[in-house]
């Protein structure tokens, strides 16, 4: 097997932040003196990503995620704990180790304001130091992949958030980057422009086999991009495995959707089950897993079922789950 | 040639966006005459009532002058703008993915963001330096053309570790504009030589905020009051600062943290 493409053990990064009391009194009281505290963000993450893989990453605001990325990427220097990536320190910013890297950020842009998208790559050509006929063809690529043939030479100021984002997108691949970091990628993006960059990121992934670290708060993302999760909170990782198993391990419950016609539409299910939701005829219950074969069963066997469907819960509501108990566990 | 090649770049992404607002070129061209008129009616009327400034004469006056427009052209050219879009970066956390390029981070901060309609003052001081040398005449050979050279390399090396060194005081202390401004009011101060001022204050322009080696010394170097002594002098304190601030920026970086996303 190949050397992973990124490999953490026990990183953990500590941000010493200042503190103050409120009011004027104690502001003043800071412009000399200067109490900090010492706030753990990444608490010895062990992970590794091989070559070519996409890995979602998730967790809620505050866990520690983007801290992560921020290592991996060279722009934090851990506190204690080890990271390399394609066999490179990031800390250590070497040149060859930012060739061959990218990182997106959903709320940060780089493409200049005033001038044309293709002026900005143009930068990007001479920092990566890029051949013209190979960047003219990975522009060609992207182009026809992303849609961008209208937009590169227009004026940044005149794209919408989604077109702004999908020349940010290209800016950062323009150097064919064997890690990418996606860090919230879609982020206030619409539907159709969140599903464009999420079947590009899969397409480039197959043509490139660029091993892809991708954080996002919409579930749709890493369901139809990552068949393995991360799931991190309070700096801890909690998961680590395929997305299915997540679903398998942390969910008690499945979901039974049963249509039972006009026969028998007002049929007091809550005996089978925990009602979730009804619509006329349509029953939505919740069900322990264990027990799902047996109601099914009595439920064929009771009622005028038209139709039944046992669904696993939505990733959304499993990681929702497993974070509620988290934060009710003591520490 | 990477360097050249990047602020080549650089400078023409500058140009397309300043062509953006081409209204601004004109502004710009009032704003630098009319800064450089003031200036000149103000020496005018200094040497309408006596010969000399602290031994200066009024052509070698307005050769300092033309420097010190082409010394403020050049910083407002890429400097001040480029160091200050940095500042602005630290507090947005835009600098992050600056610092995902596989290029010397300092000089990417450094040369960011080129204004080019400041081109205006240097094309300014060059004509009035031009102007005044040839008034002076026979006087500007081949060793004060040196070393006017030499001290203006000089001189800039050392405003710019300056302003490097100020500016990176924002990896710790986030929120500092008001710093350059420290700058910028004690560079208008080396309009006039800095040999006229009080000892105090001829000393924090020469070794504080030393706005005195981009802009007096350089033009003692023309006018043939330049020792070697003082030359040698700048030339070290040159390569000090610029070593120094190079140190600076690195312990600076180690310390960024990022504006949290």
């Amino acid at each position: 097997m190949s050397p992973p493409a990124v490999r953490l053990r026990g990183l953990t990064k500590i941000y010493r932040v200042p503190v103050r009391g409120a009011g004027v009194r104690e502001a003043l009281r800071s412009l000399v003196r200067r109490e900090t505290r010492e706030v753990p963000a990444v608490r010895g993450v062990d992970f590794e990503v091989a070559p070519g893989e996409i890995v979602g990453f998730l967790g809620p605001n505050g866990a520690g995620k983007t801290t992560t990325l921020k290592m991996l990427a060279g722009l934090l220097h851990p506190t204690s704990g080890e990271a390399h990536v394609l066999g490179f320190v990031p800390a250590q910013r070497e040149r060859a180790f930012l060739e061959q890297i990218t990182l997106v950020m959903g709320q940060r842009n780089q493409l200049a304001w005033d001038i044309p998208v293709l002026d900005s790559f143009d930068r990007n050509r001479a920092i990566y130091g890029l051949e013209a006929s190979d960047y003219r063809r990975t522009i060609d690529e992207l182009t026809e992949l992303l849609e961008l043939g209208e937009l590169l030479p227009k004026p940044v100021r005149n794209l919408s958030l989604g077109e702004r984002m999908k020349c940010e997108v290209a800016l950062s691949l323009l150097h064919h980057p064997k890690v990418l970091f996606l860090d919230e990628p879609t982020i206030g993006l619409d539907v159709t422009m969140q599903r464009r960059i999420r079947t590009f990121v899969r397409e480039h992934n197959r043509r490139t086999g660029a091993a892809v670290l991708l954080t996002s708060h919409y579930m749709a993302d890493v369901e139809a991009l990552c068949p393995r999760v991360i799931l991190i909170h309070h700096g801890e990782i909690l998961f680590d495995g395929a997305r299915t198993a997540l679903v398998d391990r942390f969910s008690s419950e499945k979901t039974l959707v049963v249509d039972l016609g006009v026969a028998d539409a007002t049929a007091d299910l809550s005996r089978y089950g925990t009602v979730v939701a009804r619509d006329g005829a349509r029953v939505t219950l919740r069900v322990a897993k264990a027990e799902t074969p047996a109601v099914t069963g009595q439920l064929l066997a009771n009622h005028p079922v038209q139709d039944l469907t046992v669904e696993d819960p939505s990733i959304e509501d499993v990681i929702d789950e497993v974070f509620r108990e988290q934060r009710l566990a003591p520490e | 040639m990477r360097f050249l090649r990047l602020f080549l770049v650089f400078t023409r992404l500058g140009a397309l966006s300043d062509l953006a607002y081409r209204a601004n070129f004109w502004f710009q061209v009032f704003e630098s005459l009319l800064n450089l008129g003031a200036a000149l009616a103000l020496v005018a009327l200094v040497f309408s009532q006596t010969d000399q400034v602290a031994g200066w004469r009024l052509e070698e006056m307005a050769a300092l002058l033309g420097v010190y427009f082409l010394v403020l052209g050049v910083l407002s050219m890429v400097i001040a703008p480029s160091l200050t879009r940095f500042m602005e970066d630290v507090q947005l956390g835009n600098l992050d993915l600056m610092l995902t390029k596989p290029a010397d981070a300092q000089l990417l901060v450094s040369i960011q963001e080129v204004r080019i309609w400041k081109v205006v003052d240097v094309v300014l001081g060059l004509g009035l330096l031009g102007f005044s040398l040839a008034r002076l005449g026979t006087q500007v050979g081949a060793a004060e053309a040196g070393g006017f050279g030499l001290a203006l390399l000089a001189g800039a090396a050392i405003v710019y570790s300056l302003w490097l060194v100020l500016t990176t005081l924002c990896f710790w202390f986030i929120r500092i504009e008001n710093i350059v401004m420290i700058f910028w009011s004690l560079y208008w101060a080396a309009r006039w030589p800095v040999g006229m001022y009080p000892g105090w204050l001829r000393w924090t322009l020469t070794l504080v905020v030393p706005v005195a080696f981009a802009v007096t010394v350089p033009a003692e170097a023309l006018s043939g009051r330049l020792g070697p002594a003082t030359l040698v002098g700048a030339l070290a304190l040159a390569v000090f600062a610029l070593a120094f601030s190079r140190w600076f920026w690195r312990v600076g970086l180690r310390h960024y943290s990022g504006a949290s996303a």
